[in-house]
């Protein structure tokens, strides 16, 4: 694919930012951090916050595109870049500024993993609420910008809850911070929302502080299966309206479930797995509630391996199936089964295979498609009917779509958000459109 | 700005009963909770959305400026006019438009106030969670502005946690959504960003929030201690054994003793403090809460922990806590609020430094307060007729609010910044960091028709030197 050329100054000038060492030429090393297909001309790995300000002046002032990155678990989203002059790891911005387990809060580096944060966190008894997939290469920078959330979304609620502070520096260079490191503080605006899922097209988000939980010290997980979608969501409901409080609830369709380990486990029908935290008292609580829907009680180990699997299911699906887009869609809680039924039947009149799992109690719904081996089909034609027929507050996203169709299916069609006004948000902090040009809704 | 000029083109838009511009009905509108005044030109009150972008529309064009008033229960300034300004009173537009069950949301115009919703869908077993202690007298609308608080945010989190879409005015007049009935939108969050926006980007005109399930089981505990130290200290050894209460609220014997006097609500008159948790969720788990947060207690020296037997019981101890600042009302001719937030093992510290702001400057301070996430609300009583007493409260305040930020704290967890705090946001934020958040109001509000002069202080350096450097690189290359 293209290759952009950056000129010797300017390398020279990243030099002088970040240290010879930490500008990457090699052709080789630049091959391994191609984004969709397009290789960056050069890479830059800044060390502080002051670094990433003045690569991003420099851009700025150059006219440079720079796309930013962390562990590289998620720049299958998106549109093509229009161009990668610059990418910029974010990895090496590995401080604290703050942990204190008493205040249940951290402030830390973008450049943390999700496993290093969620291990040192849980050395002290307590739980990040972040389940990325792939956590061991999943950076906190990472997980900000692209709003991604896992299985405790139900429980703990989403980025936007527990993220309480976030240091950035926008598209034009400046250093911005939103928030602080207390728990509840409404000086200035809430720019911890705004950059939240922003795909790095705002800002690059150089640390944050959040919110931390008491780890639970005991928990079970129950799966019920049902014939179809409509059933397993009607479970759905009567669990939210009873007063159980899960720490995760996700519905499994067939297919997703056979793509996780341990399928069997989950069995060949529509799942409904809870996770549920507590005392043994509290246990049987559930137990009693769930009644004989449930099919199968697991912890331990088998319980760990389960959730895992449904963590990173966002990555196994397009491993196993190159040849599938995997949509991310927010919904209202009552277009879970409508949406669902609508899928059911573009796959069934497109000769499509789909599967569907997600954080349903919240209207989380991830869905892939892919073609039915043999069969001859027009998938992308079909991912655009799927979209069109969405019902008006759902938004949609694509994570993973093969390349032949990356030109054909725009990565980000739907939002209820006016878009005059995310074009006006953009130019406040991005006037030249620096950051991941082509990659977002412009 | 021709305010008087444009009175007529406004009972156009709204009807002749429907703007107020007699100096003698605008007094009502020159005041909020807080200690600052200001006289409006004119009040209007818009009965719909339409109405609310043709106000804008003209204000606009005529560089009016313009401020959204809902109850006036704010104590930051964040609904008192510009003098001679406009003010959009939305209590005209207090219409529950939907309920959703199914999606458990619902829309309501900025005019509903707080209680009535959570009244409105008691009988399904939902509620509002966001519980301002002003929550009888103040508007969704305000809530939304100002990103509300109350006791119950330690579990449920503020006002922006429970707002999934707005219908916002903008400046120009235009009619915009953000957000909707999904928990979340891709796309920017606008709607978070616009929530706690202190009507300086949008005027909401419609708002989505989330209705929650009543828990089937709440215990509230009062317990009670004889310094205000070992309360202190007990705040962090409770989340130390993994419980997140819904509420830890904390009141100081000074504060209590001047509640019951007025209210009756049956805190113990001789205590130093006492805290006051509230548990809820599944009942076998709220009960072994119930049982550790009593062990807790009384191992940090607790004289004793009640739990309340009763619905009634527990709503007079709700009331004793929300009735605080009315009480208080009741022992001094003006009290001021403050709303600084500490990091909760720095609790016992502040409250130490409190005590010594009250013995420096004179004052009585007393503290009742959100203790579960750091949330302080020092009250300082003085006379506002006293000019000399009132500068020593701003010094106090001021004094106490840098401590706060001293130890990584905030300076306000659920009022606003608003006119009285606007200046100390400098000691937040950097010029740059300032310089950011201004670009960001001024791509909705450029000219500042909204809510002038709050939240953001005026920008100082920035620019200057922004300037200078990008000068400097474009020298460099020769540009």
């Amino acid at each position: 694919m293209s290759t952009a050329t950056t000129p010797a100054r300017f390398t020279r000038e990243l030099r002088e930012i970040c240290g010879a060492g930490y500008v990457i030429e090699d052709p080789a090393r630049l091959e391994q951090a191609q984004v969709l297909g397009m290789t960056p001309a050069v890479a830059v790995e800044p060390a502080s916050v002051e670094e990433v300000a003045a690569v991003l002046f420099f851009a700025n002032v150059q006219g440079l595109s720079v796309v930013p990155a962390g562990g590289f678990t998620q720049q299958q989203a998106g549109n093509i870049p229009s161009a990668i002059d610059v990418l910029l790891y974010t990895t090496r911005l590995t401080g604290v500024e703050h942990y204190d387990p008493g205040d249940l809060t951290i402030g830390i580096g973008a450049g943390w993993t999700i496993a290093q944060l969620s291990s040192k966190v849980g050395a002290d008894g307590l739980l990040f609420a972040g389940d990325a997939p792939i956590p061991e290469r999943a950076t906190v920078g990472g997980l900000l910008a692209t709003g991604m959330t896992g299985p405790l979304r139900h429980g703990y609620g989403g980025l936007r809850d527990y993220c309480i502070g976030i240091k950035f520096v926008t598209g034009d260079g400046r250093k911005g911070k939103g928030g602080g490191r207390v728990v509840k503080n409404v000086a200035g605006f809430d720019l911890m929302k705004l950059l939240i899922g922003s795909q790095g097209t705002l800002a690059i988000i150089t640390g944050a502080s959040f919110k931390l939980f008491p780890a639970p010290r005991q928990t079970s997980t129950f799966v019920a299966g049902f014939a179809t979608a409509a059933e397993a969501i009607q479970y759905r409901d009567s669990v939210l309206r009873s007063p159980l409080s899960p720490i995760c609830l996700e519905l499994v369709s067939p297919q997703a479930g056979a793509l996780l380990p341990g399928a069997g486990r989950v069995g060949k029908a529509w799942s409904v797995c809870l996770r549920a935290a507590g005392s043994d008292a509290v246990l049987a609580r559930y137990r009693t509630e769930l009644g004989a829907a449930v099919s199968l009680e697991i912890d331990g180990h088998n319980e760990r391996e389960l959730w895992r699997a449904i963590e990173d299911f966002s990555n196994t699906l397009p491993e196993r199936n190159p040849g599938s887009v995997l949509i991310s869609l927010s919904l209202p809680l009552a277009d879970v089964t409508p949406v669902l039924n609508e899928l059911e039947s573009v796959a069934a009149s497109n000769h499509l295979t789909y599967a569907a799992i997600g954080t349903v109690g919240v209207g989380r719904l991830l869905v892939g498609l892919w073609p039915v081996a043999g069969e001859r089909t027009n998938l992308g034609a079909a991912v655009s009917t799927f979209r069109e027929r969405l019902p008006r507050d759902a938004s949609a996203t694509i994570l993973h779509c093969p390349e032949e169709l990356r030109r054909q299916v725009a990565a980000w069609a739907k939002t209820p958000t006016d878009f005059d006004s995310i074009k006006a948000v953009k130019h406040a902090l991005d006037a030249k459109d620096i950051l991941n040009r082509g990659r977002f809704l412009f | 700005m021709n305010l008087p000029g444009v009175v007529d083109d406004l009972r156009k838009i709204v009807g002749r009963d429907a703007v107020l511009d007699r100096p003698e009905d605008l007094m009502l509108y020159e005041y909020d909770g807080g200690v600052r005044k200001s006289t409006p030109g004119a009040v209007v009150f818009p009965t719909n959305t339409q109405q609310v972008s043709e106000i804008m529309r003209l204000a606009s064009t005529n560089h009016i400026p313009v401020v959204g008033r809902g109850a006036g229960t704010g104590l930051s300034g964040g609904a008192i006019s510009q003098a001679g300004g406009l003010v959009i009173a939305f209590s005209r537009m207090n219409r529950i438009l939907e309920v959703d069950v199914e999606n458990a949301r619902a829309v309501v115009q900025p005019g509903v106030v707080n209680l009535q919703l959570s009244e409105h869908v008691s009988h399904l077993g939902l509620y509002f969670a966001p519980d301002p202690s002003s929550q009888k007298a103040c508007t969704i609308g305000g809530n939304v502005a100002e990103n509300s608080g109350g006791p119950h945010t330690l579990l449920h989190g503020v006002t922006v946690n429970h707002v999934t879409g707005v219908e916002v005015v903008l400046p120009s007049g235009e009619i915009v959504h953000f957000g909707g009935k999904a928990a979340e939108s891709y796309g920017y969050d606008l709607t978070g960003f616009f929530v706690g926006s202190e009507g300086t980007v949008g005027i909401a005109t419609a708002i989505t929030v989330k209705l929650l399930r009543k828990a089937e089981q709440v215990a509230t505990l009062l317990a009670v201690f004889e310094s205000v130290d070992d309360a202190a200290r007990t705040v962090s050894a409770i989340t130390a054994v993994g419980i997140t209460p819904a509420a830890l609220e904390m009141l100081d014997g000074w504060t209590l003793r001047t509640i019951e006097a007025f209210c009756h609500a049956g805190f113990p008159l001789d205590a130093g403090a006492v805290l006051l948790i509230e548990l809820e969720g599944l009942r076998e788990a709220v009960e072994e809460q119930a049982v550790a947060v009593s062990e807790v207690c009384m191992r940090q020296k607790a004289r004793e922990v009640r739990r309340a037997k009763t619905e009634d019981e527990r709503a007079l101890l709700w009331k004793g806590r929300k009735m605080a600042f009315a009480a208080l009302g009741r022992v001094s001719p003006s009290y001021y609020t403050q709303d600084g937030v500490v990091p909760r093992s720095k609790i016992p510290g502040v409250l130490q430094h409190i005590g010594e702001v009250a013995k420096k400057y004179d004052l009585i301070i007393g503290n009742v307060f959100h203790a579960g996430d750091g949330n302080l609300h020092p009250l300082i009583l003085f006379d506002m007729r006293n000019a000399e007493q009132y500068e020593m409260v701003l010094a106090a305040s001021r004094d106490i609010l840098q401590y706060c930020i001293d130890v990584g704290g905030s300076i306000t967890g659920e009022h606003g910044v608003g006119m009285e705090k606007r200046d100390m946001m400098r000691q937040l934020f950097s010029d740059e960091e300032l310089d950011v958040m201004i670009s960001l109001r001024n791509a909705f509000n450029g000219d500042e028709v909204l809510n002038p002069e709050k939240m953001l202080p005026m920008p100082r350096m920035c620019r200057e030197i922004m300037g200078a450097s990008q000068n400097a690189v474009l020298a460099q290359e020769g540009m």
